[in-house]
């Protein structure tokens, strides 16, 4: 195969915003090359350079081993189609396809044949005289790709064509795309965010992020063989485990060995594990190579994309005490004022603001009747970094104050060196009414008890956060009563995505299955 | 939409009250002959047999006509170029708009009152002209001053719609044309011109129409033996006192208008073809 276009080292700014950083990429004849990836990744900013459209900073755009940057787009034998399709209002479907056959001053008899021959490759024959903007969709998006294929160009560039059809048009106009291209016999340059698109059409997949190429292959080899978590992560869906190469065909995840096809690593390297969700399968216990909870499942149609969750992630149990506080009120001064006692980090007492104390004792002071809020202008309180309780007195300009009690207490904090996490919380003190008011629970029970995770780690790295993804209790939200209620705040453990046909519960312990080749190895970083 | 219709009823009132009786009344005027009250009126074609019978009245319609004529070319000319350029400088667009429009905060009178100085034997223009040694040039009461005055006063309109619907047009148009071979002057000529057809459409009418009708601009700048069709009509009404032959040159007027705003609608639709 001979090529036809190679970028290399493509270079674009746009608002001091590097949108190409050095592409290189060779595009052989008869090819479906697909350019995948977010928006903003650049994609489109190629395909606008190849078309002519826009200038490169730096590289080299050559087109059957010519030079063509400077090349102005109606000298260049390439034709687009459109995002939008650009299709000319004001001429009917004929006339749109036989635009560029009329610049070229052609005879009137062949740009007849030519449309006409178009019409019906695009499967639209009849529709010559037809107004554009009569037009579905669909058949504006046929018309497009009529206009352009009639000059016979050696390369399509196609920008994202089909992304405002309704997902059934989508995939019809995949195949017909990719029925069409077989029969024109020329490259098709195609830009796209759906990794279903690309996988359905492409002989040549290039995924890409943030103006660089990530890999460069077949729709197989990116699916099955992806070269980093990115790609993975965006062409299907995959779990993504850290694991460690023992050696040639032998990898260790979650503290088991597994075989596998991959070889040529590193004895003892860090390496990432893919196993994509079709490829496992929910067994028996006693059959599985891995065991585990099931977590979730939901139904997907053909099959249940279930979550089964192999090891826990790290938790925390903190008290949370809640009280029938009341505001303290200034008839007077028309003002409440409200707080509670608070638990503090001792470690915390040293960079002490009164800012944090106020957070931490969701002091508010407001007018009862307007309901504004007023601000809190004065802290009392002396504190040393002992445990103990020391009280704190919030005070309003006209004098309303409260007085709540700071409990500096060690810090309450679970390692978990398997997980390689370490959780804190504290317990903390809460009215019924807060309670019953929150918007999000959650996430102001998170507030409320301080509570983060972060990855533990020896070098003294700023901190890698860590998400609560669970937080638990017993109480009911709605009618809680004075007393003290546990509250459970977990991060995410090892989960793995399974698509399997078979149905479980929630809750039911299984095994995962699966094979060697199932087990996709990549390179960390 | 129902419901919203109540809303429009005043200005069906108003339209009735200020548009539709007095059209009808010019009808009737029209196609009446003089007496002292309206019921007394008998109808006849006579207005208009004078109006065709009388050489005079016809060449001031073809004077009124050609005045119109070249004033919406000239600006049609004057306009687009300027009009192109507005829409395709994004950054300066409001200015350029304010500029042009600018003329039109002062009064239309007073603006064109304004040429009178400019022009005159001893005016501005001739006075500047003197000083590199030229003879006086005699404008004023002339072809050429009322058409000047007309094109200054009505090309802001052909400006205005020309640009709004060129600065609407997707880009990705020309960069279609671009890709199908076209270069700059092609795109021009097979999308950006068709395409823009609307606003110069829109701008004819709304040039056109005043030019051919209007009556203070000849008067001011045309003096008072340059005679269009709208001071007929002005001096029908209020010098002789004669309603219903003034009101006769009003519908004939109407239609010649109604005439060539079908016409034009009429390339409007067979616009565009690349051949």
């Amino acid at each position: 195969m001979k090529k036809l276009i190679e970028l290399k080292n493509l270079e674009k700014t746009f608002d001091g915003q590097q949108v190409l950083k050095g592409i290189s990429l060779d595009i052989y004849e008869n090819e479906f090359v697909t350019l995948l990836g977010p928006s903003g990744c650049g994609k489109t900013t190629i395909l606008r350079i190849i078309g002519g459209f826009l200038e490169a900073d730096g590289g080299e755009v050559l087109f059957d081993g010519q030079k063509i940057n400077d090349v102005p787009p109606y000298e260049r034998e390439i034709n687009t189609v459109f995002q939008k399709y650009a299709l000319f209002p004001h001429l009917n479907v004929y006339d749109n396809i036989a635009f560029g056959l009329k610049l070229r001053k052609e005879p009137k008899d062949v740009i007849e044949q030519k449309v006409i021959r178009m019409l019906r490759l695009v499967g639209l024959d009849g529709f010559a005289k037809r107004r554009v903007n009569e037009m579905s969709g669909g058949q504006q998006q046929r018309v497009a790709i009529a206009r352009a294929l009639v000059n016979e160009p050696k390369v399509l560039l196609l920008d994202e064509p089909l992304g405002a059809l309704d997902l059934k048009l989508r995939k019809e106009m995949q195949r017909e795309l990719k029925k069409i291209q077989q029969e024109v016999g020329i490259t098709f340059l195609f830009v796209t965010h759906d990794q279903e698109e690309a996988l359905t059409m492409s002989d040549k997949i290039v995924v890409m992020k943030e103006g660089t190429i990530q890999q460069i292959g077949t729709p197989t080899d990116i699916y099955n063989e992806p070269v980093n978590r990115y790609v993975a992560n965006f062409i299907g869906e995959s779990n993504i485990i850290e694991g460690t190469m023992r050696g040639d065909y032998l990898v260790e995840f979650e503290d088991r060995m597994f075989d596998c096809v991959d070889a040529g690593f590193e004895k003892d390297e860090a390496v990432e594990v893919v196993i994509r969700p079709e490829d496992l399968d929910v067994v028996p216990v006693t059959e599985g190579k891995l065991r585990g909870r099931v977590k979730s499942v939901l139904f997907k149609g053909v099959h249940y994309d279930t979550m089964v969750e192999t090891r826990a992630g790290t938790s925390i149990t903190v008290q949370m005490t809640v009280r029938d506080a009341k505001p303290a009120v200034s008839s007077s001064a028309e003002e409440c004022i409200s707080a509670n006692d608070f638990y503090l980090d001792i470690e915390d007492v040293e960079q002490l603001t009164d800012a944090r104390i106020i957070a931490r004792a969701d002091a508010q002071a407001w007018n009862p009747k307007t309901d504004e809020f007023l601000s809190i202008s004065k802290l009392k309180y002396s504190i040393e970094p002992k445990n103990g309780v020391y009280p704190v007195t919030f005070e309003t300009h006209s004098g309303t104050s409260i007085t709540v009690n700071m409990i500096v207490a060690d810090a309450n904090r679970v390692q978990n060196k398997e997980n390689g996490e370490e959780i804190y919380a504290m317990n903390f003190f809460k009215s019924a009414d807060e309670i019953q008011e929150s918007m999000a629970l959650d996430h102001d029970l998170i507030t409320w008890a301080d509570a983060s995770a972060w990855v533990l780690n020896s070098e003294n790295e700023p901190d890698i956060r860590v998400r609560i993804s669970d937080v638990r209790y017993t109480f009911d939200p709605e009618n809680i009563q004075p007393g003290t209620y546990d509250v459970t705040f977990s991060t995410k453990g090892y989960e793995y995505k399974v698509s399997t046909t078979d149905r479980t519960e929630v809750g039911d312990v299984v095994g995962l299955a699966f094979v060697p080749e199932d087990l996709h190895i990549m390179r960390k970083g | 939409m129902k419901r919203f219709r109540g809303m429009a009823y005043p200005y069906v009132l108003f339209i009735c009250i200020l548009v539709v009786v007095p059209m009808l009344l010019i009808i009737a005027y029209a196609f009446t002959v003089e007496g002292t009250a309206f019921f007394q009126h008998q109808f006849t074609l006579g207005n208009f047999a004078r109006f065709f019978s009388d050489a005079v009245f016809l060449q001031v319609l073809i004077r009124s006509l050609r005045v119109a004529l070249f004033t919406t070319v000239i600006c049609l000319l004057l306009g687009y170029p300027a009009a192109y350029c507005i829409a395709k400088s994004e950054k300066r667009q409001g200015i350029l708009i304010l500029i042009i429009t600018l003329p039109t905060w002062i009064n239309m009178l007073v603006r064109t009152y304004a040429w009178v100085g400019i022009l005159q034997d001893n005016g501005l223009l001739n006075t500047v002209l003197g000083w590199f040694g030229i003879a006086p040039l005699h404008l004023m009461y002339t072809d050429f001053a009322v058409v000047l005055g007309m094109v200054y006063n009505f090309i802001p309109f052909m400006i205005l719609e020309i640009s709004s619907v060129l600065a609407k047009m997707d880009p990705s148009f020309l960069e279609a044309a671009e890709d199908l071979g076209a270069d700059k002057k092609q795109s021009f000529l097979h999308v950006t011109l068709p395409l823009s057809l609307p606003g110069i459409i829109s701008g004819i009418t709304l040039v056109f129409l005043p030019s051919v009708s209007a009556f203070f601009i000849p008067k001011l700048l045309g003096g008072g033996s340059y005679v269009l069709i709208g001071n007929i009509i002005e001096t029908e009404f209020l010098t002789a006192g004669n309603w219903s032959f003034g009101s006769a040159l009003s519908l004939i007027m109407a239609a010649i208008i109604m005439l060539s705003i079908y016409l034009t609608r009429r390339i409007d639709k067979n616009r565009g073809d690349v051949s």
